[in-house]
């Protein structure tokens, strides 16, 4: 077991993390699967507007590997399929009736033992959880054809507000070890499954991984941090991803043979009231999950997390990875003297603000830039939210300049957007670091 | 409030078009000085700390309120006006104008650049502005000043793309073209005090001319320690007092704004070459070599420049590492060129200016080794 102690990061002290109880959700009238989830993703769908679906349907599959599905999460009419600019797909609307499912074969621990990875690979790729794999670089769906050098799972909660992984998986061993099971064949490394102080007690039963401890400040949970120090990506490599949650899925669909469709979310952020966790669909309507009126211009609602997350509203639907919803205020205008106030309430890492006397207190903060787009200032800051030996400033320069080979050898295939979001956060020349590492990912995949 | 906001708004969308363009970077600076620029994220991360570069540089101009105040009493002093609030006055009137100067001449290049460019004014410049002022001489003219900006901001930082691009520290290119230029307005024994027919040596400039030792020729000139720490000798209006830098940067430590690596980086690189000098010194009678290491750190622009100048986010080197060869090299760089050259006793200057243009090296070398320690990882 690898013990790894990050010091580099921060956790922003945020109000509204949710509380550790479960409801119902208030009813489940409509799901969706919405392809722009998935990175580079060009669906070829199988199914029309008004088409009636099972749970476990076929909506649409990869147009490049036709072999990846993506199946319903509930049973219903397909209500419409709404397409955004160039006429790109972007989400596949299914409203809800009578609960009739596609039946699947079900398999115990032994047969799974047996199985052949050939016959894993086209069980799991069949079952319409294919894309909970991922693939690093480029933090894509995982190519079937490739074999991963390792795979990696963290169940280490360090994101803002996140949903805690021993919650949403709760009564759930059984299904997390059928799944780990299946998983693990698909790459002759090693399974790695990353634990904190607070998920080791339930993750430490499980057969079958090489079991590491993180602790510290965000972004220690984040899956690029961790391959970063038990097993770095170099050009060349390639390494899967899944979250522990579509672990526990696919040993669910393993054990029952019928597609699970049954999520927890955490409702979270400062303008919840009394924010806890909500049992619905995959891919539910918001409006579905929890009774909010959202004021538009007066609050933000983010599918994920408040660092990562995608800007939705209450008739949007959860995104495929995510397991939380998130709502914050939105920006109020503008502020006299801003710069000038003492700040006793402001988000900051800075210790610049009269709130760094208060380091306990949780804020609200809004979706406020607070400022505007400057030059770059090297004052070894950024370097102090990134737990990997990777120069953000300069990658991000090398970016900039479209300089491939640079790029490489300062570590693009080891990062992600979401890697460097705390850099974006605390950078007072406010430059969008994620949006930079994106576009190196891009030209990085275009150069193949 | 709402009226004003409401002002801003009406007369923003009129200068941005007409005659009046030109005056829109200025505009769009205080507008956005006034009132938070009010954008709102719209994409992740969707909030966003609550630094920004105006409270940024406004720290750092805090930070210097102890030296202006220090500086201006010492400005008095040295003219012999009696009475602290009449030394302070007398002082601060004078250096006044030459901040006034700085700021009309800078910001004027920066809204024409500006314009140019297409932005607004940065916050750079509000830094720079107070900088040089206070690297000067109370008896600066003000033209040169004027000349000495426009060189700074338009050779120092615009002709490289503007501020957050600059190679060398504009404050210091600016004092370093009047140094060279207008040699007799800015060293010698006589810019000092700001009164005709009066003058005096700076510390540094009386031990390179001193024919005993050299703690025993600041002594004959009534330098000591004390009022060498305390700031209450001849030098630039913002550079003699040690401890009202030290108070600007324990403000910058704590916030975080100057980098610690380079202010503790300078001062060993400072120290340690001034204890090797000190060592190789006992064979001479008199002048530099034979003034003790700890004397150094309180001379001259040294503090100062480690403090204030060095730490020069843009300029300095920009990774961990870099930041302490690029401090040892300014550190010992100075004390070189105090010992041993006996044409300019003091040093800080060129030596900050001369680890300026060594940052990218330094920073080239840092990032090859990452690359290489990424290589090996695979090995």
């Amino acid at each position: 077991m690898g013990v790894f102690k990050l010091k580099k990061g921060y956790d922003i002290p945020l109000q509204g993390s949710a509380d550790r109880r479960v409801e119902k959700a208030l009813k489940a009238s409509a799901v969706a699967v919405q392809p722009i989830d998935f990175r580079g993703l060009r669906p070829g769908m199988r199914v029309e507007e008004g088409d009636s679906v099972k749970r476990g349907s076929i909506l649409f599959v990869d147009k490049q590997r036709p072999e990846i599905l993506f199946r319903a999460p509930a049973a219903g009419t397909v209500r419409r399929i709404v397409r955004g600019e160039r006429r790109a797909i972007q989400r596949v609307i299914i409203d809800v009736s009578e609960d009739k499912a596609e039946e699947f074969p079900s398999f115990n621990r032994g047969q799974i033992a047996d199985m052949s990875v050939e016959d894993a690979r086209t069980l799991l790729l069949n079952s319409g959880l294919w894309p909970t794999l991922r693939q690093r670089p480029f933090c894509k769906i995982a190519d079937p054809d490739k074999s991963p050098k390792s795979i990696f799972i963290s169940a280490v909660d360090s994101a803002p507000l996140q949903a805690e992984t021993d919650m949403l998986l709760e009564g759930r061993e059984n299904d997390f070890q059928l799944g780990l099971d299946l998983i693990s064949k698909f790459s002759s490394g090693p399974t790695h499954l990353s634990v904190s102080a607070k998920t080791e007690a339930f993750f430490s039963k499980f057969e079958g991984v090489e079991l590491h401890q993180f602790s510290g400040p965000h972004p220690a949970g984040n899956i690029g941090v961790q391959i970063h120090h038990i097993d770095r990506i170099l050009a060349g490599d390639i390494v899967w991803y899944i979250s522990p949650r579509h672990v526990a899925q696919i040993g669910n669909f393993l054990a029952r043979g019928v597609y699970p469709n049954s999520k927890t979310y955490a409702l979270t952020g400062s303008e919840i009231i009394k924010p806890y966790y909500v049992k619905g669909l995959e891919g539910a309507l918001i409006s579905d999950l929890v009774d909010i009126n959202i004021a538009r211009n007066k609050q933000r609602l983010i599918s994920g997390n408040i660092l990562t997350g995608r800007q939705t509203a209450g008739d949007g639907y959860v995104g495929f990875y995510d397991d939380m919803i998130t709502l914050i205020p939105e920006l109020s205008g503008r502020r006299f003297l801003g710069w000038l106030q003492p700040g006793f309430n402001a988000n900051s890492f800075w210790r610049l603000f009269f709130s760094k006397l208060t380091p306990g207190k949780k804020l609200a903060p809004t979706t406020d830039i607070n400022g505007e787009e400057r030059a770059f200032v090297s004052t070894g800051e950024y370097e102090k939210v990134v737990p990997m030996d990777v120069l953000p400033v300069h990658l991000c320069k090398a970016i900039l300049v479209e300089d491939i080979e640079l790029m490489e050898q300062l570590g693009i295939y080891e990062t992600s957007p979401e890697d460097l979001a705390l850099c974006t956060y605390i950078c007072p020349s406010k430059i969008e670091f994620g949006d930079i590492i994106e576009q190196g990912i891009i030209a990085m995949e275009k150069e193949g | 409030m709402k009226f004003l906001e409401r002002f801003l708004s009406s007369m923003d969308t009129k200068i941005s078009e007409g005659p009046f363009k030109i005056f829109h970077p200025m505009f769009g600076a205080i507008n956005n000085m006034l009132f938070t620029p009010g954008h709102a994220t719209s994409s992740g991360p969707h909030i966003r700390d609550s630094i920004d570069m105006k409270r940024f540089m406004g720290i750092v101009i805090f930070a210097l309120i102890p030296s202006i105040l220090v500086g201006s009493y010492n400005v008095g002093l040295q003219a012999g006006v009696e009475g602290l609030f009449a030394a302070f006055m007398f002082g601060f009137l004078k250096l006044l104008p030459i901040i006034v100067v700085t700021y009309a001449v800078g910001l004027g290049w920066e809204m024409i650049f500006g314009h140019i460019n297409g932005h607004d004014i940065h916050e750079g410049f509000l830094v720079t502005g107070i900088l040089l002022p206070l690297t000067l001489p109370p008896t600066i003219p003000l033209w040169q000043v004027a000349i000495a900006v426009s060189f700074g901001t338009v050779i120092g930082k615009e002709v490289f793309g503007g501020t957050g691009m600059n190679l060398l520290n504009p404050a210091l290119t600016a004092r370093a073209f009047l140094f060279f230029t207008y040699p007799g307005n800015i060293s010698g024994d006589s810019v000092w005090a700001a009164v005709d027919g009066y003058s005096g040596a700076t510390p540094l400039a009386a031990v390179a001319a001193s024919t005993v030792p050299a703690v025993e020729a600041l002594n004959a000139n009534g330098f000591t320690l004390d009022t060498m720490f305390f700031g209450f000798t001849a030098g630039s209006i913002g550079e003699t007092s040690t401890i009202a830098i030290l108070i600007g940067a324990a403000i910058l430590l704590f916030t975080g704004v100057g980098s610690w690596r380079i202010m503790l980086a300078t001062t060993i690189g400072a120290y340690g070459m001034a204890l090797i000098c000190q060592y190789f010194g006992t064979d001479v009678a008199s002048g530099m070599r034979t003034l003790p290491a700890h004397y150094h750190l309180v001379m001259g622009g040294f503090m100062f420049g480690a403090v204030f100048m060095a730490t020069d986010p843009v300029s300095a080197a920009g990774t961990d590492a870099g930041k302490w060869v690029y401090g040892i090299l300014i550190g010992v760089m100075v004390i070189l060129i105090r010992v041993f050259n006996p044409a300019y006793p003091e040093g800080m200057m060129l030596a900050i200016l001369f680890g300026n243009v060594f940052s990218p090296l330094i920073d080239h070398f840092v990032v090859q080794a990452n690359i290489k320690r990424r290589l090996n990882h695979g090995k």
